[in-house]
């Protein structure tokens, strides 16, 4: 295949999917199924490379979607990474042969951007090993398949913790550092992307690389926050810190404005250690703030507690219950929340993770209760990042959108601690170009229940959310995907084109994760 | 065609959440997803057979870790022990070792015999073997007038686990005489998933739960034992069981085999199905429960397990009931 030399700022022909790069018009759906050109000497050659290709029914279907459960595709072989000299030796025949490979962790994706459309699915879990903890400097070696959760227990026969990670258990190392990682303690420490000291990569074209922010710093750069487009993250150091449990605090609003803006409050003044909003809709409106120790948490109920605007449980339930009392045309919400709240609360709580009023494993708290209440085979969660003076309108309009479409929905929104030095990393990433100090992410998740919505009804959704992002200028922790055709209306031309040209010199075959963003 | 069949023995809820792979001792062991819950299901999904998957189903411990994570409440034990079954009524050769134990024949009580005791006592195959063991649980529970079962249905645990079929009148044999027992303390996990149903009006209690209710032996757990709670009885009854051990842990200050979600990191010593595929190797799943701890003593609740920590911890193992005096 001929790959045309393309001088930044030109758009190009996209040879996978011609229309992703220049706005796209109608709704996005699954990429064309890569042909299979060459599979025959790729399989042979690789067979006598030592690298086994898995070809039954059984394993490949297992990789058939991500979480999203939206985006269907079938790989011609499945490959479980073992060793980064393996995966260069994959790398590359696949650039030799121009066999796409479709990297993959835990596949928490949500628009495909895990499934492969042909081609070769590499599994990263197969290299989930911690290789070494040092208690001393507060880091960690591990492979990069790795989920967050088995880190976690590694680390915590050591009293350590990572520092922020997705609030799942099943999302990788790699699979974070390529597209974000954001959890409740992100407005304090950044999210996971930012917190790696230093990577080993496979190129795309087979090289195996350390790189960090001293060594091969552009190949850093573009790696972290680079979707898997600039190479396999094979292993990672990381940052830990000492394990705490936590000092729960929850607060109430009816008003999403009144509850992001002392979200913002407490993030500006350094007042919490986690902090996050929950909703039920825009009607049960949860601040949950949390803190690492008694002295923080002191320091809180003296001299932020009194600003919050927000309630606590049994003074908010008065209040709801007055509201409700006063509009009977709105039992059916009010019996909805209500079962809801039954149904949800007595999770956050459970005792063998709640001890002498501290919560325990924050990370298997909330996940169990994500997958529980939120999980689905089907899950749409489009969302919207942006600076934090935005973020309050993204908020409401993006709300309005999910009063139109669905019943019920959760709205999570979180902000993200930035690091000035790693403005190189933000380019075309989640993180919004013009946020400074911190961005802000709101998630639009709705309840699909057991009702069936078309996918085009789902598609429009998101794109619904997704303009908003375009018409505020914002960015999107999922762009990749069904959702890349955002890429250049959010980015514009110069950035895009500049990414694409440096991809092109960096995988001259272009088959490294070719259906997630280029 | 079974309605196990029918609906790919449950598989078709799988969504992939890969929940089921972090608990899993042999994806631990192996990190090759086609030998965990998630692997096997969306096989099961896109067509494979049970003889496909067969390598995958021979490797499962029975641990049961899998099952109370599973978010779509898959009964991911009875999948394999399904498989199992189905594979067994194609491969009769599979079985053959379950099978002759099954022929062989076991002494049974008499109703009569095993009513006289208010509590009974099913050994498995291991503490049967350990005679001075036996005689210790049993003056555990000597308070309770328990009766040792002469027929421990071992053969049973056996030919479940391996997916042979149980002649009826084989069943019959030994269930007669405990239909009318008030309360059983069952060691083998598999036997006692298996007894809940076929006797629903009975207390059937694990060993482990049942020698950790009592008070003479909790007192004697200090904040430097390591306790090993059996997986398989453990996982089978988790909701309920997560609380007992829980207070436990929090009245004696001992350390536990429990994770962070609170699943019992088993040994997988009690896998005796099919040896030569075993993938997980009990010694490496000892050295993982304790690694970071800092411990005086090991106590276990399966007796398998004193031999394996024994290869590994340099310190008194012992099992529950040698902590001796209920009172
Ligand atoms: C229920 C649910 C809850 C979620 N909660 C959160 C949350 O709280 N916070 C948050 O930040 N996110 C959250 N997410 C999103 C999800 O966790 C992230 O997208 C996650 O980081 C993906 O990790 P993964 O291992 O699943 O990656 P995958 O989905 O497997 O892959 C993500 C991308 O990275 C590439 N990739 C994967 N591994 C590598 C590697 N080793 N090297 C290079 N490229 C690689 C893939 O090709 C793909 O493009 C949630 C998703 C779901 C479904
Ligand atoms: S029962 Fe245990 S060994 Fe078997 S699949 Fe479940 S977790 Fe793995
Ligand atoms: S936990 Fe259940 S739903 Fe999730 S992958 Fe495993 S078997 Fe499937």
């Amino acid at each position: 295949m001929d790959i045309a030399v393309i001088e930044p700022g030109v758009i190009p022909t996209d040879n996978v999917a011609p229309d992703a790069l220049k706005g796209i018009v109608r709704q996005q759906t699954n990429p064309k199924r890569w042909e299979a050109a060459n599979w025959a000497p790729f399989a042979v050659a690789a067979a006598s490379a030592d690298i086994e290709l898995l070809v039954q029914p059984g394993i490949i279907g297992t990789f058939s979607t991500d979480a999203g459960g939206t985006a269907y595709g079938m790989p011609h072989a499945v490959v479980i990474a073992c060793s980064a000299g393996q995966i260069s030796g994959l790398l590359k025949l696949a650039q030799q042969f121009h066999v796409p490979v479709t990297v993959r962790g835990g596949g928490l994706t949500t628009e495909g951007e895990s499934v492969a459309f042909g081609g070769v699915l590499l599994d990263m879990t197969g290299m989930s090993r911690v290789l070494s903890v040092d208690k001393n400097k507060l880091i960690v070696r591990t492979q990069a398949g790795i989920f967050w959760h088995s880190l976690a227990e590694s680390l915590r026969r050591y009293d350590l913790d990572y520092l922020s990670a997705p609030l799942n258990l099943t999302s990788s190392v790699g699979g974070s550092l390529g597209v974000g990682g954001i959890d409740v303690n992100s407005p304090r420490l950044g999210c996971s992307a930012d917190q790696a000291i230093s990577l080993q990569v496979v190129t795309p074209t087979g090289d195996i690389v350390e790189c960090s922010d001293t060594q091969n710093t552009q190949l850093f750069q573009r790696v972290i926050l680079g979707y898997g487009q600039f190479g396999v993250i094979t292993e990672a150091t990381l940052k830990v810190r000492p394990y705490t449990p936590l000092r729960m605090h929850y607060f109430y609003y009816s008003s999403l404005r009144t509850a992001i803006e002392d979200l913002q409050l407490l993030d500006a003044g350094d007042a919490a250690d986690y902090s996050g909003i929950l909703t039920m809709m825009d009607k049960v409106v949860n601040l949950l703030v949390a803190f690492d120790s008694d002295e923080r948490e002191a320091t809180f109920m003296a001299s932020w507690r009194g600003r919050l605007r927000g309630h606590g449980e049994a003074a908010f339930t008065l209040l709801m219950g007055l509201h409700y009392g006063l509009r009977p045309w709105l039992w059916r919400e009010a019996l909805w929340l209500r079962e809801r709240k039954r149904q949800l609360f007595p999770e956050f709580r459970r005792p063998e993770h709640i001890r002498n009023g501290l919560m325990h494993d924050r990370t298997v708290v909330f996940s169990r209760a994500v997958w529980k209440f939120w999980g689905s085979r089907q899950m749409v969660i489009p969302d919207i990042a942006t600076s934090t003076e935005k973020f309050v309108d993204a908020v409401e309009q993006g709300n309005a959108v999910c009063r139109k479409y669905f019943g019920h929905y959760t709205l999570y929104c979180v902000g993200i601690r930035l690091r000035e030095d790693h403005r190189q990393h933000y380019e075309m990433s989640c993180i919004p170009p013009d946020a400074t100090t911190h961005a802000y992410g709101c998630e639009f998740e709705p309840m699909l229940e057991n009702a069936v919505y078309s996918r085009d009804t789902l598609q429009s959704f998101k794109n619904d959310i997704y303009d908003i992002g375009v018409k505020l200028g914002g960015s999107y922790y999922r762009f990749g995907g069904m959702m890349k055709g955002y890429i250049r209306r959010v980015f514009g031309d110069a950035v895009v084109d500049r990414h694409l040209a440096m991809k092109r010199e960096a995988d001259p075959g272009m088959i490294l994760n070719r259906n997630v963003i280029f | 065609m079974t309605a196990e069949r029918n609906s790919i023995y449950g598989a078709e809820a799988c969504s992939g959440c890969s929940l089921c792979l972090l608990v899993c001792p042999v994806w631990r062991s192996t990190f090759d997803i086609r030998l965990t819950p998630h692997g096997r299901a969306k096989a099961l999904q896109h067509g494979a057979t049970a003889f496909d998957v067969a390598d995958s189903i021979d490797t499962c411990t029975l641990c049961g870790a899998c099952e109370p994570v599973c978010p779509e409440e898959i009964a991911l034990v009875d999948m394999v022990l399904a498989l199992r079954r189905d594979l067994a009524s194609t491969m009769p050769d599979r079985v053959g070792n379950a099978v002759v134990q099954l022929q062989q024949g076991v002494d049974s009580n008499s109703t009569t015999a095993l009513s006289a005791y208010p509590t009974v006592l099913l050994a498995d195959s291991a503490l049967s073997e350990q005679p001075q063991l036996l005689q210790t649980v049993l003056a555990l529970f000597s308070h309770e007038q328990a009766g040792l079962a002469a027929d421990s249905g071992a053969d049973i645990a056996l030919a479940l686990e391996a997916g042979a079929s149980v002649p009826e009148e084989r069943l019959n044999r030994f269930l007669a005489p405990l239909r009318t027992v008030r309360r059983m303390i069952v060691c083998d996990g598999v036997l006692l998933r298996a007894l809940r149903d076929w006797l629903p009006r009975t207390r059937i209690d694990s060993l482990g739960e049942a020698a950790s209710s009592l008070a003479g032996v909790r007192a004697r757990l200090r904040p430097d034992d390591f306790y090993v709670i059996e997986s398989r009885a453990y996982h089978a009854d988790r909701e309920r069981l997560v609380a007992h051990y829980d207070q436990l842990r929090v009245s004696s200050g001992c350390m536990m085999n429990l994770d962070l979600q609170r699943l019992a990191i088993p040994t997988t010593a009690s896998h005796q199905w099919m040896p030569e595929k075993r993938r997980v190797d009990p010694a490496d799943q000892a050295r993982w429960i304790l690694e970071g701890r800092v411990v005086a003593r090991v106590v276990v609740e399966d007796c398998r397990d004193i031999a394996v920590f024994q290869r590994v911890a340099p310190y008194p193992v012992l099992h529950v009931a040698q902590l001796g005096d209920a009172r």
